[in-house]
This record gives C-alpha cells, sequence and structure tokens, in this order.
C-alpha cells in the first residue's frame, strides 16, 4: 500500500513542482503564467473537437511510451522507438503503395478492412525487425544496446527521409502521396479527427498490462528485468527474454507509426515522427506501468494540444510545454530515487507507521 | 586527401572532447549518457555568447560553463540522491536540448531567420605548418582543436603516471576501497562531473563557434552517442579513445567528401556512414568490457 501511494505520488508531485517552477520561468520572460495555463487548457479541452484533437496527439505518445516501458521491464533500455516508429510508417506507406493504397494510384482496388491490417501489419513487422537489431547485437556482442538503438533511429530518420525524397516522392514537394481513403484508419467521432487508432492503443495497453502481471511469462520477464543473475541461474533463457522484449517492444513502436501514417498524417514528410524520446520520458514518469504509461502519455498530448492556443493568445512560445515536460521526468526520476534513500525511505515509513499507531 | 583529411581533425574535435569527457566521467563511476544533451546546451551557449560579443573564444568558455551547469544536475542526482545514472543521462537528454531550444526561441523570437554569429578562424602555427603534408593538416587548426592536442597526453600522464590519476581510478573501480583509503568519493565524483561538463560542453560550443556559425535544433546530431560508443572503442584509455574519435572523425569526413563528388547517391545514404561506422566499429570489435568496475553504481556511503 505504501509502495502504491510512493508510486503514485512521486509523478504527481513532480508535474505540481514541474508546473510551478514553468510558472516562474514564464513570468521571468513577462508572461501571466494564469492566463498562460488558461489558454494551454482551453485549447485542450474548450470543445469537443479539440478534446478529440488531445485524442489524436496522445497516440503516437501512447505507442512509444509502451514500446519504451516494455523493454524496461525487461531490463534492456530501447532508445529506439523513434526509429522503429518511422521505420513503421515507411513500412505501411510503402505496403500501401504495392497494392495501389495511395491516392493517384493506377490501380486503386476497393478493400477495406484487409487493406488497413495489412498495412498495419507491415508496419509492426517492420518496427519489429528494426528492434530485433539491438537485441541480436546485445545478446550475441554484447553490445550496449542503447547506443546502437540510438544509431539506428539516425539511419531509419535518413532512411524515411530518403524514401520520401527518392522512391515515393510524389510531386516537386519532397513527400509521398497521401495514402487512399480506404487504407485510412475509420474516424469514430464525427466531427473530430478520432480515429480507431486510439482503441488499438487501448487494446495494446490492456494486452501489455495483463500479460507483465498475470501471466507466468510476464513474471518471467520482469524478474530478468529485476535481477539478471538470479533470473540466469534459476534456469531462465534470459537472452531469449531479452531478445523477445526488443522484438516485441519494437512491433509496437512499428504499430504506432503506421497508425500514425494512417490515422492522421496520412502521408510520410519532413517532420514526421519526433515521439521516440518522449516516449522513453513517459515510460519512465509512468513508473513503467502499461496504465500509468498511458495517462501521462495523455497529459503529454494535452500539453502539446493546447501549447498553440497558448502561443497565439499570449505569445509564450510552444517550447515552454518542452520545459514542463522535461522537468517532469528530471523531477519524477529524482524523485524515484531520493524516496528510496535509505535515510529518506526510514522516514517516510517511520512518518506512516507513527499515522497508523494514532 | 589534404582537405579530407583536415575535414577529419574538423570532425574529429567535438566528437574527442565529448568522449574525454565521458572518459573522465566513467573513471569515476559514472556513466553519462546525458552527453549529447549537455553538447547541444553548450552549443547553444557558445553560439549565443558569440552572437552578442563576437568572441568565439568566450562562446567556447561560455560552452564549457554551460556544460557544467547542466552537468551539475545530474551530478546531484546521481551522486547525492544515488538516482540511476543511465535513467538520469536520459532524462538529461530529453530536458537540456529541450531548454536550449527554449532560450534560442525567446532571444530571437518564434519565427526568425537564422541567426548567424563569428566563427574562430584557424590559427598557423608559423614554422610548424610548413612541413610539408602534415604541418597544413596538423598544424592550421583553431585553437580549441590545439588545445586537445594537450589535453590527450595529459590526461593519458594522468591516468597511468600520477598519484592523484591513480586515486581518481580508484573512486571507479572499488569506491569502498577508495573512501578506506581517505579517498573522498563524492567530491571526486563531483570533480569528474564537472570536467566532463566542461569538455562536452566544449565538444558543444565547437560546433557552432568554430564549424558552423550558426544554431539549430539538433545540431550535435547523436555526436554525444557516437563519444559514448569511442568511450567504449577506445577501452577507457585516451589514446585509444582518441583512436576511436578519429576513426569516427574520418567516416564523417568521407561522407561530407562523397557528397561533393558522388552527387548522383542519394545524400541520404552517404549520411548515414557514421552512424553506421559506429556500429560495425562497436559490433566487430566491442565485445571485451573492461571498463571501470563499479562503472554505473550508485554509492550509498553508509552502506556496508
Amino acid at each position: 500500500m505504501k509502495q502504491i501511494l510512493i508510486k503514485i505520488g512521486v509523478p504527481i508531485l513532480s508535474v505540481l513542482c514541474a508546473f510551478l517552477i514553468s510558472a516562474i520561468l514564464i513570468t521571468v520572460i513577462g508572461g501571466n503564467a494564469l492566463q498562460a495555463y488558461h489558454y494551454l487548457m482551453m485549447g485542450a479541452f474548450q470543445n469537443f473537437t479539440n478534446f478529440g484533437e488531445t485524442l489524436v496527439k496522445v497516440c503516437p505518445l501512447i505507442f512509444t511510451g509502451l514500446c519504451a516501458a516494455f523493454a524496461y521491464r525487461c531490463g534492456v533500455f530501447n532508445l529506439g522507438g523513434e526509429g522503429q516508429f518511422l521505420m513503421g510508417a515507411t513500412a505501411a506507406i510503402w505496403c500501401a503503395s504495392l497494392i495501389g493504397g495511395t491516392q493517384g494510384a493506377a490501380g486503386t482496388v476497393a478493400f477495406s478492412v484487409p487493406g488497413i491490417i495489412v498495412c498495419l501489419l507491415a508496419g509492426l513487422i517492420a518496427g519489429g525487425i528494426w528492434g530485433a537489431i539491438p537485441g541480436i547485437l546485445k545478446i550475441t556482442r554484447g553490445l550496449n544496446e542503447m547506443i546502437v538503438s540510438i544509431m539506428l533511429n539516425y539511419v531509419a530518420s535518413l532512411f524515411m527521409s530518403w524514401v520520401y525524397t527518392g522512391p515515393l516522392r510524389a510531386g516537386s514537394v519532397p513527400q509521398t502521396a497521401a495514402v487512399a481513403a480506404q487504407i485510412k484508419l475509420p474516424r469514430i467521432f464525427a466531427g473530430t479527427r478520432i480515429h480507431a487508432g486510439i482503441i488499438i492503443a487501448l487494446v495494446v495497453m490492456a494486452v501489455l498490462y495483463y500479460f507483465l502481471f498475470y501471466t507466468s511469462a510476464g513474471f518471467k520477464l520482469r524478474a530478468i528485468g529485476f535481477n539478471q543473475t538470479a533470473s540466469r541461474f534459476s534456469g531462465l533463457h534470459v537472452k531469449t527474454y531479452i531478445l523477445i522484449a526488443f522484438v516485441v517492444s519494437g512491433a509496437i513502436a512499428g504499430l504506432g507509426g503506421s497508425i500514425e501514417l494512417q490515422g492522421t498524417q496520412y502521408r510520410l514528410m519532413d517532420g514526421f515522427g519526433g515521439y521516440g524520446f518522449d516516449g522513453v520520458a513517459i515510460a519512465l514518469i509512468g513508473q513503467l506501468n502499461p496504465v500509468g504509461t498511458v495517462i501521462v502519455a495523455y497529459l503529454f498530448a494535452v500539453l502539446r494540444t493546447g501549447a498553440t492556443m497558448m502561443q497565439v493568445g499570449t505569445g509564450i512560445p510552444t517550447a515552454i510545454i518542452n520545459i514542463i515536460q522535461a522537468l517532469v521526468i528530471i523531477f519524477a526520476v529524482a524523485g524515484t530515487a531520493a524516496v528510496n534513500l535509505p535515510k529518506i525511505k526510514q522516514f517516510l515509513f517511520q512518518s506512516i507507521r507513527k499515522k497508523e499507531a494514532l | 586527401m589534404e582537405a579530407l583529411l583536415l575535414s577529419t581533425i574538423r570532425m574529429t574535435t567535438p566528437i574527442l572532447f565529448a568522449a574525454l569527457g565521458e572518459l573522465y566521467s566513467e573513471k569515476a563511476g559514472l556513466v553519462n549518457i546525458g552527453l549529447d544533451g549537455i553538447m547541444c546546451f553548450g552549443a547553444l551557449a557558445g553560439f549565443l555568447t558569440s552572437y552578442i560579443t563576437g568572441s568565439p573564444l568566450l562562446g567556447i568558455v561560455a560552452g564549457a560553463a554551460g556544460g557544467i551547469l547542466i552537468n551539475l544536475i545530474y551530478a546531484f542526482c546521481t551522486i547525492t540522491l544515488c538516482a540511476e545514472q543511465i535513467v538520469y543521462g536520459m532524462a538529461i537528454n530529453i530536458f537540456a536540448p529541450a531548454i536550449a531550444s527554449f532560450i534560442y526561441k525567446i532571444y530571437f523570437g518564434i519565427s526568425s531567420t537564422l541567426q548567424k554569429a563569428p566563427l574562430m578562424s584557424a590559427i598557423s602555427i608559423p614554422g610548424l605548418s610548413k612541413i610539408p603534408f602534415v604541418g597544413p593538416i596538423i598544424f592550421n587548426n583553431t585553437l580549441v582543436t590545439y588545445f586537445l592536442f594537450i589535453l590527450i597526453p595529459v590526461s593519458s600522464i594522468f591516468f597511468s603516471k600520477t598519484h592523484t590519476g591513480l586515486n581518481y581510478r580508484a573512486v571507479g573501480e572499488h569506491p569502498k576501497a577508495a573512501e578506506s583509503l581517505g579517498i573522498n568519493v563524492i567530491k571526486q565524483k563531483y570533480i569528474a562531473s564537472i570536467i566532463c561538463g566542461a569538455l562536452a560542453g566544449i565538444g558543444g560550443a565547437y560546433l557552432t563557434t568554430c564549424y558552423i556559425p550558426s544554431y539549430t535544433d539538433g545540431v550535435v546530431a547523436g555526436r554525444g552517442f557516437i563519444a559514448l560508443s569511442a568511450v567504449i572503442f577506445g577501452r577507457w584509455t585516451s589514446l585509444g579513445v582518441m583512436a576511436a574519435s578519429l576513426l569516427f572523425g574520418f567516416a564523417d569526413a568521407l561522407q561530407l567528401r562523397f557528397q561533393i563528388i558522388k552527387p548522383n547517391v542519394p545524400y541520404q545514404f552517404l549520411a548515414m556512414l557514421p552512424y553506421i561506422c559506429t556500429l560495425c566499429a562497436l559490433a566487430f570489435f566491442g565485445i571485451k568490457k573492461n571498463g571501470p568496475k563499479s562503472n554505473g553504481k550508485a554509492y550509498y556511503r553508509e552502506q556496508r
């Protein structure tokens, strides 16, 4: 119980601290913090369209967040969420163009559900393969998975850039053609851009939660995350689990990429992506719990949605929300560590015990 | 060929600075994967200072100061609060670029054209720069690169031959033993963080004061992580780190050269070269782990 209280308390406190410090920052640069936050919230919740926009923006964040959280549960750091996300999107558009599912393609066929699923699967598989590379290099060559996955991010980003400037370029602007209407994920609320991707995201969250906490394989995976040596001596195939963690984690990010492509952006172009590191931050603030990850992802999405209105209304640049996000992670990680310090732990537990004694 | 090698030196300098910073950090048992973030902040601090004062040299100093500032956050949280170093380094990687980009936008307004600051000019050392072939490559660089030429042998001697250097390494190998011999482990770790922050900050500032005259988001382009792999690839020795950085710098210079002489190859594939080169170098030669023993572990002073 106490553990849970601390686990929930630290992120909430970090969010409050981050908002407080950002308010001071806004005041220093000559803005009105209260007004800025008011516009921020208005931008996110003023009406149903804006609220819908938060649900659109949360999709990619949930996927990259879950990607980072799942790998870290197995004790490996997958920082390659960005690359896997981009490869997923690239595979999805490539697949769409192969089956004639881009706008203006010669043989546009009338297919909806199978076409959507094929493209989503292409993204999933591409992400999984891209995620497998750091996993394989880790278990066979003992390489630091963080460096490998970061390097692969840059490679993936350049590869995507080649795809939309080279083979799949449509028109004079370096971007691909949009996917055909049949390949687009259906919108689920009229008047908003909310698409079926949010449902897939929540299903993935539920599956991961069930897998991690209610199956024996999930338990073993977490055990390896806690203590690799002990797990190896109790007979677990540590390397296999690490590889699985990487592949699944990459597949989640890849699926996120194809959903972002088919649900929101519809085409590859400059500026596609940019969710990978946010995903890592979200996973860490969400205490690596799938549900926590989704909640934090939603907070980030609210900030992203509201930022534009804040910039228009008060002239404070949208970059302030990056500061808020960055401060939340700075505080959350430091806070989690601080409550585990021997001295502070003792103090916390004593004060809780005193309350119980009263 | 000469141009290629000169460009290699230029591309190596920022990587090598960050890598040396990481070396100093890891020798004291602190794995700092926040190098990229520190470099990013250093790049901004360097750019702003040289833009305002018109002196790139002051920019380099400001870059070092900015790097120290950011790394002290890391130091406080990992040394005093015993936060997990990898996780916190990642937090720095998210935090520092955000704050750098924010400061840039506040200073120059939201939608502004690319601002330019003066670049540091190369100084050719009289006499030495006249040596055929070697001279123009090695002795015709900026002050920052010359500083590097001094720094490498000094670090090499410091770690292997001096008493202070051995004490320094003891902190990274076995902090408890070091503490029992009267070395102040916590203080030593803070010193390591300051050195690391300064060097990585200079590496970042080099990019905006000696290499390109402007600051854009993503100017560091993963060089912090390449530096990180240079330390592993260089087996945690100053000379090894230098060799590794030179290799990665060469890959970077090579791809820039190829972009000019082979315009029909998609530039994206050429730009991948430094990253793929880093991956291959690690995959083929990076298997043996012989870093400092207690690298990455938090040090709880009172714990037995």
